[in-house]
C-alpha cells in the first residue's frame, strides 16, 4: 500500500472507530447507522481503487457548493432535532457530528478535509466517553489510539514541505512510498509504546493533587508541638518560619479577618518539670454520620451551658508530619474526604494515618462560654475524674506555689484568682524569644523568678502549674495562632512561626474555657508592599489550587449539571418559538388547503424511509456526477511504483556494502560507483535501475514479469552482500 | 544505452575526425537538437574549427564561416542591399548567416556592434536589412568560438548576450593515445572535407520537434527548479540563473534524453547538464577572482550547487 492510500484509509478506520464509539455508546437512530456504515464501505472501497476508471472530471466545479448546502441542511436539521426531536443536547449533538462525519468521507480529498475528519472524530470519541463508563469502550478507545497513530504518523508523512504555493505544498515525494514491514510494526510499535507510556502516567499520577513530585521524599512539613511528648522550648525554634502550615476560610464570618483565632491541635495534662505529655493514649474513632460527616462532640459533653454562636472554618492543610487535624475550639462536626476520624480524650483529632498530601476539610466549632455560675461560685466542685488528672504538679512545684498564693492573696472566687493568675502573667514579663530554656534544669522556675522573659510556652506551661497549685484544673494546649489575614483570597494564612501554646481551665459548668497568658508579641509585622504582593501571589497559587489541581470529577458533574439547565432552559425557549412558529404556519396552511388530515404513522416511516433513501441516492448520483477524479487523485496504486521500493532496498544494500551514496547521487552515478566498487553486482544493479528509471521517471509501466525479475535482482543483491561480508 | 540511429550516425561521423571527445560531440548534437546555438571556448589547436565544421558536414545542410576580426562589420554578416542597375532596384544580397550552420570564429575579436547583430539574428531567427526582414534557414545553429587564454585586442561578450547560447564547451586536449592517432593521418586532406552528409537538414528538423514528446516527470523538473534555485541564493554567485537558462537546461536535458534513446528525461540528464548549460549564466561573485580564471571556477561552483541538491527517488 502506497503511504497515501495508506493516509486516505487510516483516516477512515479512524472515522469508522470514532462512530462506533458512538454507536455503542447511545442508540443512534438507526438510519444514520446504516447510512454511515454504507459511507463508511463505500470510501473504504474508494479507497482501493473501486469503481475504477474514474479518473475523468475532476474539475468539480459543483461539488463544493453542493456539499456546503448539504451542510446547511444538516445544521438546520440539527437545530430541528435540538428543539423538537431529541429535544437535548447531547444526542442532537452527536447525530450532527454524525451527519459532518459522513459529509467529509464523501469529500475526502484535500488535506485539510483529513484535518477536519481528525476533529471530528476527536470529538465524537471524547462524546462517547462522555457517555459510557463501560469496559468496552477501552477496547475502542484503544483501537482509536492505533488509528491515530496511524493516521498523524501518515498525514505527517504525506505532507510536503511547506511552501508559498499551496497547490504544491500538498504534494510530497514520500506519498507514493509504500508501507513496508518495518514501517507497519514500527508504527504500530509507536502507538502500543504510546498507549503503554500513559498507563504509565496513569498510574504513577493518578491525580496531580497527590503531590508526589511536589515532595518527592513522601514526607511532610516538620512541624514541632504535636507528638505525644513537648519538650519545653521546642514552639520557639518555629518561631521565625514562615513555611505555610494551612490556610482558614472562615465562610460564614462576614468580619474575618478582623480578630485572631485559635486553632487547636493537642492538650496535654502531665507536666514533668520539663516537658508536658497525655496521660491518657486512648483514641475513640468517630463515626460518620453522613458521607464524609463526622459528629465529634458526643452527647454527654452537650451540657447545654452557653455555647458559643457556631464558626465554621474551611481548612486546606498541607502536608504535616503528624497527623493531627486542626480546629477552633472545639469541634462538633468535621467534614471532609476521611475514611475515619479518631478523637483523643482531650478533644483532639486525628486523621488515622499521616497524609503525604494536602488536605482540605471543614469543621464547624463552638466554644464554650463561661457561665455567671462558675464566675460567681465561691468555690467549685470537680469530678474527680477532672481532679485526678489535671491537678497533677511536678515535682519541687512549691515555689511556684507560693507565688501563686501571693498572686491571688486578694481573690476571692476561684474564677478572681484564675484571672489574677492571668493578669499577674500577662503584664509582669517580657516576651522574649531568646529564652533559652531548653537547657535549663527548672525551666519554669528560670521563667518565673530569675529571666523573667520567655515565650508562649512559658507563659501557658507556668499558668497551668500555677493555676494546679491552686487546686484549679488546667492543662496545656498546642496549636496556632492565625493573625495574617490574606486579603486578596479573603483566607487566614497560618504559618510555622504563628505555632502556640495556651491554656485551657475547666470550669464546672461551661467545661473547657480557652484562656491565653502570653502577651501580645510587640513584634507585629509593618504591612509592606512586598508583604502584600506576597498575599497576592499566596492567594493566586491557592485559586490555582482550587480550581485546577483539585478539579474533581464531582466538579465536572456539577458544571455538566448546570450546562445542562442552561441549555435546557435555552432549548425550551427555542422550542417554544418554533411551536409558535410551526403552529402559525399550521394556521396559514390550514387557511390555503381547508382541511388537512394527519397522515397514519405507517405512512410517516414510509415518507422518511423513502427521502432517507432518496437522499443516500442523490449523495451517490452527485458523487459519481462530480467528484470521481478527486477520490483517486494523487494515490495511483501501480503496480510498477513497487520498483521505488525495489530502489530503495538496493540503495540500502549498496549503503551497506560501503558504497557512498550522497542524496545527490544520481541513478547513473549509483551504476559507476557499483561497476567500480562492487563488480559482480553491476548486472543486477545496471538492470534494477534501469527498471527503476523507466518506471519512476517515464512515464510507463512495467509488467508483471519485470517486477519479479526485480525482485529477484534485489534478492541476488541480498545474497551477495551476505556473501561478501 | 541504445542511441537512436540517426544519432548514432551523426556521431559516428564526427568521432572519425575528432578523436577521443565523444561526450564533447554528443554534447554539439544535443544543442543542435535542442535547437540552440553553442559557445566552443579553449585555447587555439584544440579542434574547436573542426568539430564545428565536421558537425557541418555530417549534416546535409549550408555551412559558413565567418572569421570575426575588429573591422568585421554588422553588413559582412547579415546582408547588404545593392543597387541593381538592370533591374533599377535595391537588391538583397545575403550575408554568411543565411546558412544553416554558422560558424563564428573567434567572436570575442570583433566589435561589439558587430557581436549585437549576430546575436540578435541567433534569438529571433530572422534578420532585417533596409525595413525588409528576412528569415533565416531551419535549421539555424551558429557554433561561436573565442580563446580564452589571450585578452589583448578582445571584446568579451557580456554576460545577457552570453545567455543566448545554450551551452559553453570546452574540448581540452586527447589524450596521448587520441593525439598520435590523430598525427598519423594523412596530412594532404583535411579530415572534415572526407565525411559524407548523414542527415538532412528534414531529418534535423523532425528530431528537433520530437524534443516536445520527451516526458519530464513532476520530481526532475522540482530537481531542475531547485538547481536553478540554488544558484540564486548562493553566495559564491552574485547572480543567479535566469529563467531563460532553466528553460534552456529544461530544453537540453530533453534533448539529452532523446540522443541517448529515452524518450523521459532523468534526474541524471539534468545534473550531467547543468555545468555546462548554466555556467555561463552566472556571475562569480567579487570574491571569486577575476575572469581569467572564471570559467573553470563558474562550471566549479554550478557543480558543487548541484552535488547539494538532492536527486529525487
Amino acid at each position: 500500500m502506497v503511504f497515501n492510500q495508506a493516509c486516505r484509509f487510516s483516516a477512515i478506520v479512524l472515522a469508522a472507530t470514532a462512530f462506533a464509539g458512538l454507536l455503542f455508546a447511545r442508540s443512534m437512530p438507526s438510519w444514520l447507522a446504516i447510512l454511515t456504515v454504507t459511507v463508511l464501505v463505500f470510501a473504504i472501497l474508494q479507497t482501493f481503487g473501486w469503481p475504477s476508471g474514474n479518473t475523468v472530471l475532476s474539475g468539480l466545479p459543483n461539488a463544493p457548493s453542493v456539499w456546503n448546502s448539504l451542510l446547511i441542511g444538516a445544521f438546520v436539521l440539527f437545530l430541528l432535532d435540538l428543539t423538537m426531536i431529541s429535544r437535548e443536547l447531547l444526542p442532537a449533538g452527536i447525530h450532527f457530528l454524525v451527519v459532518l462525519l459522513n459529509v467529509k468521507l464523501m469529500t475526502l480529498h484535500d488535506r485539510r478535509d483529513y484535518r477536519h475528519l481528525y476533529a471530528i472524530s476527536l470529538m465524537a470519541i471524547l462524546a462517547s466517553a462522555a457517555l459510557t463508563t463501560d469496559v468496552w469502550y477501552v477496547s475502542i478507545f484503544v483501537f482509536y489510539l492505533l488509528a491515530v497513530v496511524w493516521s498523524l504518523l501518515l498525514h505527517h508523512l504525506t505532507s510536503g514541505p511547506p511552501s508559498a504555493n499551496p497547490a504544491r505544498a500538498q504534494v510530497s515525494p514520500r506519498a507514493t512510498w509504500f508501507i513496508t514491514n518495518r514501517f507497519f510494526w514500527l508504527t504500530n510499535g509507536i502507538a502500543v509504546l504510546t498507549f503503554l507510556f500513559t498507563l504509565v502516567i496513569f498510574f504513577i499520577l493518578p491525580r496531580i493533587s497527590v503531590g508526589v513530585l511536589q515532595k518527592p521524599s513522601g514526607e511532610g512539613l516538620r512541624t514541632t508541638g504535636f507528638s505525644e511528648r513537648v519538650d519545653l522550648g521546642m514552639i520557639g525554634s518555629v518561631k521565625e518560619d514562615r513555611q505555610i502550615v494551612m490556610r482558614v476560610e472562615l465562610p460564614d464570618q462576614a468580619d474575618a479577618g478582623k480578630e485572631r483565632f485559635y486553632l487547636r491541635g493537642l492538650a496535654y495534662d502531665q507536666y514533668n518539670g520539663r516537658s508536658w505529655s497525655s496521660g491518657s493514649r486512648h483514641r475513640r474513632s468517630l463515626g460518620g454520620i453522613a458521607d464524609g460527616v463526622f459528629a465529634v462532640r458526643s452527647g454527654a459533653n452537650r451540657n447545654g451551658y452557653g455555647l458559643s454562636e457556631p464558626l465554621r472554618q474551611d481548612i486546606l492543610l498541607e502536608a504535616l508530619d503528624t497527623s493531627v487535624l486542626f480546629a477552633a475550639p472545639f469541634a462538633e462536626y468535621v467534614s471532609g474526604d476521611f475514611i475515619g476520624i479518631h478523637v483523643d480524650s482531650m478533644t483532639g483529632l486525628h486523621l488515622p494515618y499521616t497524609s503525604s498530601s494536602r488536605i482540605r476539610y471543614s469543621v464547624v466549632s463552638r466554644e464554650h462560654r463561661l457561665s455567671s455560675e462558675d464566675r460567681t461560685a465561691a468555690e467549685l466542685e470537680y469530678a474527680s475524674a477532672i481532679r485526678d488528672r489535671y491537678l497533677q504538679l511536678p515535682e519541687g512545684s512549691d515555689q511556684v506555689r507560693d507565688l501563686a498564693r501571693h498572686v491571688t492573696v486578694s481573690a476571692v472566687t476561684p474564677h478572681e484568682r484564675i484571672t489574677a493568675v492571668l493578669t499577674h502573667l500577662l503584664s509582669g514579663y517580657q516576651y522574649s524569644l531568646d529564652a533559652e530554656t531548653t537547657t535549663s534544669l527548672h525551666p519554669i522556675d528560670d521563667f518565673l523568678f530569675r529571666r523573667k522573659t520567655g515565650y508562649c510556652e512559658h507563659y501557658a506551661t507556668a499558668m497551668v502549674i500555677m493555676l494546679r497549685t491552686l487546686g484549679v484544673p488546667a492543662r496545656l494546649v498546642t496549636g496556632f495562632l492565625a493573625t495574617e489575614w490574606n486579603e486578596f483570597g479573603g483566607y487566614y494564612t497560618v504559618r510555622q512561626r504563628d505555632a502556640h501554646a495556651w491554656v485551657e481551665v475547666f470550669y464546672p459548668h461551661a467545661g473547657w474555657i480557652t484562656l491565653d497568658p502570653t502577651p501580645t508579641a510587640a513584634s507585629i509585622p509593618s504591612p509592606s508592599m512586598w508583604e502584600g504582593f506576597q498575599r497576592l501571589g499566596e492567594s493566586i497559587r491557592l485559586h490555582w489550587d482550587r480550581a485546577f489541581i483539585r478539579y474533581s470529577a464531582r466538579d465536572q458533574l456539577a458544571v455538566i449539571h448546570t450546562l445542562r439547565e442552561g441549555s435546557d432552559s435555552a432549548r425550551d425557549a427555542v422550542s417554544r418559538w418554533t411551536v409558535a412558529l410551526g403552529a402559525a404556519a399550521l394556521q396559514l396552511m390550514r387557511t390555503f388547503v381547508g382541511q388537512v388530515q394527519t397522515p397514519p404513522p405507517v405512512m410517516t416511516w414510509a415518507l422518511l424511509l423513502a427521502s432517507v433513501i432518496a437522499l443516500s441516492a442523490l449523495m451517490l448520483a452527485v458523487r459519481h456526477r462530480w467528484a470521481p477524479g478527486h477520490f483517486t487523485r494523487g494515490m495511483p496504486v501501480k503496480r510498477q511504483q513497487q520498483i521505488v521500493q525495489h530502489y530503495r532496498s538496493m540503495l540500502r544494500i549498496a549503503a551497506r556494502r560501503g558504497i557512498r551514496i550522497a542524496p545527490s547521487t544520481t541513478p547513473t552515478e549509483l551504476m559507476q560507483h557499483v561497476r567500480r566498487s562492487w563488480s559482480e553486482a553491476e548486472s543486477a544493479v545496471v538492470e534494477l535501475t534501469a527498471l527503476y528509471c523507466r518506471a519512476r521517471f517515464g512515464n510507463s509501466s512495467l509488467s508483471g514479469e519485470e517486477l519479479l525479475r526485480a525482485v529477484d535482482h534485489i534478492r541476488a543483491l541480498q545474497r551477495l552482500a551476505r556473501a561478501s561480508q | 544505452m541504445n542511441v537512436p540511429k540517426p544519432f548514432h550516425a551523426i556521431q559516428d561521423n564526427i568521432a572519425r575526425v575528432i578523436k577521443g571527445k565523444a561526450q564533447v560531440i554528443e554534447m554539439a548534437v544535443v544543442c543542435l537538437v535542442a535547437r540552440g546555438h553553442l559557445l566552443l571556448e579553449d585555447v587555439p589547436g584544440v579542434g574547436k574549427t573542426t568539430l564545428a565544421h565536421s558537425l557541418a558536414r555530417s549534416l546535409d545542410c549550408s555551412f559558413k564561416r565567418i572569421q570575426f576580426t575588429s573591422d568585421l562589420l554588422p553588413s559582412d554578416i547579415v546582408g547588404v542591399s545593392i543597387f541593381n542597375r538592370q533591374h533599377q532596384a535595391f537588391e538583397f544580397v545575403p550575408g554568411p548567416i543565411f546558412a544553416n550552420i554558422v560558424l563564428a570564429d573567434e567572436i570575442n575579436r570583433t566589435t561589439p556592434k558587430t557581436q549585437s547583430s549576430l546575436l540578435e539574428a541567433m534569438s529571433e531567427a530572422q534578420v532585417s536589412v533596409d525595413n525588409q526582414t528576412h528569415s533565416l534557414k531551419q535549421p539555424f545553429m551558429v557554433i561561436a568560438t573565442q580563446n580564452p587564454a589571450e585578452y589583448h585586442g578582445t571584446f568579451p561578450l557580456p554576460e545577457s548576450q552570453l545567455d543566448r547560447f545554450l551551452m559553453r564547451l570546452r574540448i581540452g586536449y586527447p589524450s596521448l593515445e587520441e593525439e598520435r592517432k590523430v598525427l598519423n593521418r594523412p596530412y594532404a586532406l583535411h579530415p572534415a572535407d572526407s565525411l559524407a552528409p548523414v542527415l538532412t537538414a528534414q531529418d534535423v528538423l523532425e528530431l528537433q520537434r520530437r524534443i516536445e514528446e520527451v516526458h519530464m516527470d513532476e520530481s526532475v523538473c522540482e530537481y531542475l527548479l531547485a538547481i536553478v534555485h540554488a544558484t540564486r541564493q548562493s553566495e559564491l554567485l552574485s547572480l543567479g540563473v535566469s529563467t531563460r537558462g532553466a528553460l534552456a537546461l529544461n530544453n537540453a536535458s530533453k534533448a539529452l534524453a532523446l540522443v541517448r534513446g529515452r524518450e523521459y528525461c532523468l534526474p541524471d540528464d539534468v545534473k550531467e547538464l547543468a555545468p555546462i548549460v548554466l555556467s555561463h549564466r552566472v556571475m562569480l561573485s567579487r570574491a571569486q577572482g577575476m575572469r581569467a580564471q572564471s570559467f573553470e571556477q563558474a562550471e566549479r561552483i554550478v557543480l558543487d550547487i548541484v552535488e547539494t541538491i538532492p536527486v529525487p527517488v
